[in-house]
């Protein structure tokens, strides 16, 4: 059973524990609005809540849980703060007439956490602190439905899910994958949750000494493509928060009018007191409207655009500018992805029958903080553009003349982070060297090799961009490639199906080649490039 | 008297060598959910991996509390007046601290230097061989602290890892972080440089990285100690060890299995190199 004394000092210690970590959380916010304030709103959040805790009229569960809840709506700030305010809000609720409660009666209120956390948002977005509420209550659930009834040994659940949870963010949200960071109000709740548990277990005296781990992102970050940095200059407005006070506030009616006005509008509270947040170009109407319902207090209105300038400025100071970045051009939604995977700075569109102007390389070179590039074309028709680029910047440019897309890759891999310019460029044109392509295309006319007519439409492969050979379906013409091939000393296989061609198709060639080739180490991967149904790489 | 030598478990200095050298091996702790281990003393690098494969929660890992380290210094007070401790890189781990704290505990006249090394595995293990058979030779206090310390810079060590996922759980990846989600199955290498960890480059097949650590001790012009070690792979260790007996005689090479706390992060299939380099 967890007592309203322990409930309250379970805040407490979480209060202390996310304190040590709020500057780094802060640093990580990059959603709704990267403005870098969300660790130190719930924080101060936190505070709020603590602090009324102890305002309670008596010890019960309940009534801390009621005074907490009054605490953080009281206080809430910043959009985190506010949903945060909720979560406590939905466990006062499942808490209610509650002297103590057990571990089932944790998890029933955790769910109330959940759908109150939804409710005060007219946008729910997943990969966010509601996703982190929401595994965290199944977790508990699931805990008791194994007949778990050890509160300590659910909530260890709860933080493990909650981290879990933090860690998948950027698998559901693109602007966090892009930053490479989680998500800022995930975390935040997850570093309070393990606060409260390490209160539970007895370790809040060891915390003083310790301090809470940022989770990682297990995504790299990927740079944004050139064409997408303008989207900065889209303003923000004003975030404005406030507090509402008045007699008989519907909080539904409210939000409706809001909608209109502004982004990540939040509306929460009872009918005496309402907690508004709202990203707005019109503040004043916001707030007028308000004036109307009841009085207004604590209002904060700030300008985005500076605070996301400010932010700008501290990723300047943070990001690591690599010595040398890596310029790739490429087609196809899977093989984007791949160069992205492998640390490339920016990828330009492009390939074979749709060859990158001089400019959009230029572009992207301009792009990169780095004053050293390497270009991979990864198309022979793109190499002389790519050389092009050298002598219209000032920045110091190399241009590995990768001819093909595993080529690239090799290349890419090849990248030895130690290495200064020249040598890195020496050591990529050796790997680059080293690798075998196959390409299996449709011929676009009848034509002829050798022996064999081609009829116009039927599958072709080529070796290292030499027509080789014609067959009736694609996985025959991989066979005669292979065939004509010495395998012996080669290790790796990476097949990249194209657009046009389905997994199911590119598993049965793996399988094909696995058994012709039983030495050979295959992977299959969705590359969704134009024209070749196939591109495999022979290391 | 002989300067006695102590370090930790991450030094990797296994039970036989430590015997051999005169070396107190001060264990780290490695923790599966409730259960904790010291390791290599309670827990085989064996059992680790077996564990690792099995266990539903994923390993942990503490550092030697100072009572740990004091009651070291306590035995061995009896035998000496020197002690010199030599710990792994203070950036990976708190067990420098725990070092440095017993000795401000400790009461009694025998003199005690605690250095953070900024090397861990093998690379830590080749300065504290260096050091313990210099001490065993005679050496005295001084001569072995400035040994020790000009050792450290020249100590590398390499490793070719088969996943990140442990390390970057672990929150030790350090630098390496841009190596991690490759869509495509690499095998990153990454070295460990000024006690952080740092990426190096990735490579397609285990033969491939076998191949990157075997150039990397050939880049070297002269060397004085070199060591191997894997996780659950001898065999790729033996042929490494094959391969640079061109280059160093091979009995000299030393062999060692990285530590349960070890393996806690590097995940299995590891294979590292250890060198430490002769003054120029």
């Amino acid at each position: 059973m967890i007592s309203g004394q322990d409930l309250r000092e379970m805040f407490a210690a979480a209060t202390s524990w996310l304190e040590k970590s709020a500057s780094e959380i802060d640093a990580l916010n990059v959603f709704p609005v990267p403005d870098g304030d969300t660790g130190t709103n719930m924080l101060l959040t936190m505070r709020s809540m603590v602090e009324e805790s102890y305002r309670a009229p008596d010890r019960s569960a309940a009534a801390v849980a009621d005074a907490m809840a009054k605490g953080a709506l009281m206080g809430a700030r910043g959009n985190s703060g506010v949903i945060f305010s909720q979560i406590i809000r939905g466990l006062a609720k499942g808490l209610d007439g509650k002297d103590s409660f057990t571990a089932a009666e944790l998890a029933v209120a955790l769910r109330e956490s959940v759908e109150m956390a939804y409710r005060g948002i007219s946008n729910p977005v997943e990969g966010t602190i509601l996703t982190v509420i929401k595994e965290a209550a199944a977790a508990a659930e699931k805990q008791v439905a194994e007949n778990e009834v050890d509160p300590v040994a659910v909530m260890k659940k709860v933080v493990a899910a909650a981290g879990e949870a933090v860690a998948r963010t950027p698998h559901l949200l693109a602007v966090l994958r892009e930053a490479g960071v989680v998500d800022a109000g995930g975390q935040g709740l997850y570093t309070i949750l393990e606060g409260a548990l390490r209160y539970l277990t007895g370790e809040a005296e060891q915390l003083q000494f310790r301090k809470p781990q940022i989770i990682v992102s297990d995504l790299p970050a990927t740079a944004r493509l050139p064409q997408m940095i303008g989207a900065e200059e889209i303003p923000y407005g004003y975030c404005t928060e406030f507090l509402l006070k008045g007699e008989k506030l519907n909080t539904e009616k409210m939000r409706k009018r809001l909608e209109k006005r502004g982004e990540s509008l939040i509306v929460v509270g009872d009918d005496a007191a309402v907690r508004i947040h709202i990203h707005t170009m019109d503040p004043g109407h916001v707030i007028q409207y308000a004036t109307r319902l009841g009085t207004v207090h604590q209002t904060s209105i700030r300008n985005m655009d500076e605070q996301h300038h400010d932010w700008l400025e501290m990723q300047k100071e943070k990001t690591p500018i690599a010595d040398t970045a890596i310029v790739a051009v490429v087609s196809g939604e899977g093989l984007t992805d791949v160069f992205n995977s492998l640390g490339v700075a920016a990828v330009v569109a492009g390939g074979q029958t749709m060859n990158p102007s001089t400019k959009e390389l230029l572009q992207a070179v301009e792009s990169v903080r780095s004053e050293k590039m390497i270009i991979l074309p990864n198309n022979k028709n793109v190499v002389a553009t790519a050389s092009h680029v050298q002598s219209l910047t000032q920045k110091q440019i190399k241009v590995v003349p990768t001819a093909t897309v595993p080529q690239g890759v090799a290349a890419l891999l090849a990248f030895d982070y130690e290495a200064d310019l020249s040598t890195n460029v020496e050591l990529m044109q050796k790997a680059m060297e080293a690798v075998r392509t196959v390409e299996v295309t449709r011929a676009v006319r009848n034509t002829r090799i050798g022996d064999i007519k081609i009829k116009k439409k039927q599958p072709i492969g080529l070796l290292n961009g030499e027509l080789v050979a014609a067959g009736v379906d694609s996985f025959d013409v991989i066979k005669k490639v292979l065939e004509g091939m010495d395998l012996q000393k080669a290790e790796v296989v990476t097949i990249y199906f194209g657009h046009d061609t389905v997994q199911a198709e590119a598993e049965q060639v793996s399988a094909g080649i696995r058994e012709l080739y039983p030495h050979l180490q295959i992977e299959v991967v969705q590359g969704g490039q134009p024209h070749y149904n196939y591109i495999i790489s022979i290391e | 008297m002989t300067v006695k030598i102590v370090t930790d478990s991450l030094s990797d200095i296994t039970g036989d060598m430590a015997e051999e050298l005169g070396v107190s091996v001060v264990p780290v702790y490695v923790r599966f959910g409730e259960q904790i281990f010291r390791d290599r003393v309670e827990m085989t690098t064996e059992d680790f991996y077996q564990r690792l494969v099995n266990s539903p929660v994923l390993p942990t890992t503490t550092q030697p509390t100072p009572a740990d380290f004091l009651d070291v210094y306590q035995k061995l007070a009896k035998e000496t007046d020197e002690i010199l401790v030599v710990n792994l890189s203070s950036k990976l781990s708190g067990t420098f601290e725990s070092a440095t704290q017993a000795k401000r505990m400790f009461e009694g006249k025998t003199r005690i230097e605690v250095i953070d090394s900024r090397a861990v595995i093998m690379g830590l293990g080749l300065i504290v061989i260096q050091a313990a058979q210099a001490a065993k030779a005679g050496a005295g206090f001084g001569e072995l602290i400035d040994l020790v310390h000009s050792a450290m810079p020249r100590a590398h060590s390499i490793m070719s890892f088969d996943t990140l996922k442990y390390l970057a759980k672990g929150g030790r990846i350090g630098k390496a972080q841009g190596l991690l989600g490759s869509l495509l199955s690499v095998k990153p290498i990454l070295r460990l440089r000024d006690g952080e960890v740092h990426p190096v480059t990735r490579v397609r097949s285990r033969a491939a990285g076998m191949d990157y650590l075997y150039n990397f001790v050939a880049g070297f012009e002269k060397i004085e100690g070199l060591a191997v070690e894997h996780a659950t792979t001898p065999e790729d260790a033996g042929q490494l060890i094959n391969r640079l007996a061109d280059i160093y005689p091979k009995e000299r090479i030393y062999q060692s299995t990285v530590s349960p706390v070890i393996g806690t992060y590097v995940g299995p299939h590891v294979l590292s190199v250890s060198v430490l380099e002769a003054e120029k």
